[in-house]
């Protein structure tokens, strides 16, 4: 139970794009397409987790052991970029047809704050183990669900008549703020 | 040389002024921006990294092998980033306690990253200098208008430091709280970019 | 084979410089970051809470063990010629992370003297209020330790802010745990005091 209250508190409430404000640049990036934005999500659902565990385990094997608490932003950043490579790597050579799908997103997901943001929230809130393994996975998942939505939303919008100004990235931004804004109707749930 | 140089510095305050023109390290800039004081030391904070950053590796361009040049950059600055979180916390703390996670998050922001490879790998350290104080300033800069914006409207407010406010509304005003939430953040920045096309096309 | 030995060499002087770099920061900056919290965080609300008190509190702080890593204990000597202490806890949960209050507590009569919110990232003309004005902690005062104090919604004898609820609910969270603490530790802190 406290797991799917975290799960969903993750997913909805503290949306990681719309409610935390990370990894809006992939938002706005991979958006304008429907079949971008579910290979972006994917590739980030599968590196998220990933990384999630892995940096809790630095965190609590290496830095918080040695008290080398100071290098957290170098070392997670580094987990972040390596483990990117190793599955960029990975995929080409054993799963191709993944690789087909996911390959153009990884080098994008190093810049991802998405990523080291979660990563680093779930130090912050300072989770156990299984926690930072449900609530890597559910920012993932939010961060998927919002982003598949913003594109449902963006196609539609590129039939529209848009005044010239608010063309492109102006209206994608204030269609972003209303989605922001049914999202924080789910406030109080948990 | 100094033309180019001023070129450079003064193309990072209009012509491709972040995060208006480049749209680029979005996260802060929606999420620091609900007091004019938190834009004001984000900004600043990006600058210093992305000056630092830009100038080492300017420097260092030669020496580093092409195919680890991003894990160097990273390292770089990365390594800038700790040392503003340390000096933060040291020096004003308050102002590192609201800008919180976003400060280590500096390290993955795309403005830092895009400068080094995009302009520092292939220029000289002082016009690497002169592009990242450029493109800091005009980061900063945005940061404090839509900040303004955000803060006047939805608190009444515009605060610059810790607690030194420079204009309040009067007290029939309502604050616009939406202003300051989460979506609040995404339709202001949209509107104002509507803005800026529209002075920008003609 | 020389373009491998280079990248390896590279990123590991890089790498090694960077660490050695960040290892002299951090020593030369833990003693001013320290100083930093406990003057700017928890200071100022030591003064609110105990603006009449005989000693210095802050000087005379101590740390206490707990579960979770030590705590500091600031004791305070009353006008009245009673002892209190004050310590800070987090409340999970708050609209923008957590809440940190400091809550004030009378050893004598285990009542709170007065509570403070130290730290916060809440919602400006919101959950804010809760720092900049102090109306709402101050219904805590001369609450007793033992009593439940809890939002009215959930059968406490607390009112929420209007329109900071989840705010409200946080800080009621943070009194919870420094209840909790105040039971736990109380025999250990007055062995440290007397």
């Amino acid at each position: 139970m406290e797991y799917f209250e975290l799960a969903i508190g993750c997913i909805f409430i503290n949306n990681i794009l719309l409610a935390q404000f990370l990894g809006n640049c992939p938002f706005l990036g991979t958006s304008k397409k429907m079949e971008t934005a579910v290979g972006m999500a994917m590739a980030v659902i599968f590196v998220l987790v990933l990384a999630g565990v892995i940096t809790w385990v630095v965190d609590a094997y290496l830095l918080k052991a040695f008290d080398l608490e100071y290098l957290r932003t170098v070392s997670f950043i580094l987990v972040i970029a390596s483990l990117v490579q190793f599955v960029e790597m990975f995929l080409k050579k054993s799963i191709p047809a993944l690789y087909a799908g996911l390959g153009i997103f990884l080098p994008l997901i190093t810049t991802n704050c998405a990523v080291m943001g979660a990563c680093l929230l779930n130090i912050s809130k300072e989770y156990g183990f299984m926690k930072t393994l449900v609530s890597s996975f559910s920012y993932a998942v939010g961060f998927g669900l919002a982003l598949i939505l913003f594109a449902g939303v963006r196609e539609r919008i590129n039939l529209a008549k848009v005044p010239k100004p608010l063309q492109d990235t102006s209206i994608a931004l204030v269609t972003a703020g209303v989605i922001a804004l049914t999202f924080m109707s789910f406030k109080g749930m948990v | 040389m100094a033309q180019s140089l001023a070129k450079e510095f003064t193309k990072g305050l209009w012509a491709e002024i972040p995060p208006f023109r480049l749209v680029l390290g979005l996260c802060p800039v929606l999420a620091v921006t609900t007091k004019v004081e938190n834009g004001l030391g984000m900004g600043i904070a990006t600058t210093f990294v992305l000056v630092f950053s830009n100038l080492l590796v300017s420097l260092l361009r030669n020496i580093i092998p092409s195919k680890v040049r991003i894990a160097c950059y990273i390292v770089i600055i990365a390594t800038f980033v700790t040392i503003v979180e340390l000096g933060m916390q040291a020096l004003v703390y308050p102002l590192f306690l609201k800008l919180g996670i976003f400060i280590p998050l500096i390290v993955v922001n795309c403005i830092v990253l895009g400068r080094a490879e995009a302009f520092a790998s292939k220029n000289g350290p002082v016009l690497a200098v002169a592009d990242g104080l450029g493109i800091g300033i005009g980061f900063t800069l945005s940061l404090a208008a839509l900040a303004a914006v955000r803060e006047l409207l939805g608190a009444g407010t515009i605060t610059i430091w810790n607690g030194v406010t420079i204009f309040e509304m009067g007290v029939n005003f309502q604050p616009f709280a939406f202003m300051v939430q989460a979506p609040g953040a995404f339709v202001a920045l949209g509107l104002m970019l509507a803005g800026m096309n529209l002075i920008g096309k003609k | 084979m020389r373009e491998m030995i280079s990248m390896i060499v590279v990123l590991t002087v890089l790498t090694s410089v960077s660490g050695f770099l960040l290892s002299t920061v951090q020593s030369v900056t833990k003693e001013p970051i320290e100083i930093a919290i406990l003057n700017i965080v928890q200071a100022p609300a030591i003064k609110e809470i105990f603006p009449e008190a005989e000693n210095d509190p802050i000087a005379e702080r101590f740390p206490i063990e707990t579960e979770n890593g030590p705590i500091k204990i600031f004791p305070a000597k009353l006008a009245d010629g009673n002892t209190a202490i004050a310590f800070e806890t987090k409340g999970k949960g708050g609209y923008g992370g957590d809440v940190g209050f400091m809550v004030g507590i009378n050893l004598e009569n285990d009542q709170i003297i007065a509570t403070r919110v130290t730290t916060h990232s809440e919602t400006p003309g919101f959950g804010a209020r809760a720092k900049d004005d102090p109306e709402f902690v101050s219904q805590f005062a001369e609450k007793s330790m033992s009593d439940n104090l809890g939002l009215k919604s959930s059968g406490g004898s607390i009112d929420a802010m209007s329109g900071a609820t989840v705010t409200s609910m946080a800080i009621t969270l943070a009194v919870k745990e420094a209840q909790r603490l105040y039971k736990q530790l109380k025999p250990e802190i007055l062995k440290q005091i007397k």
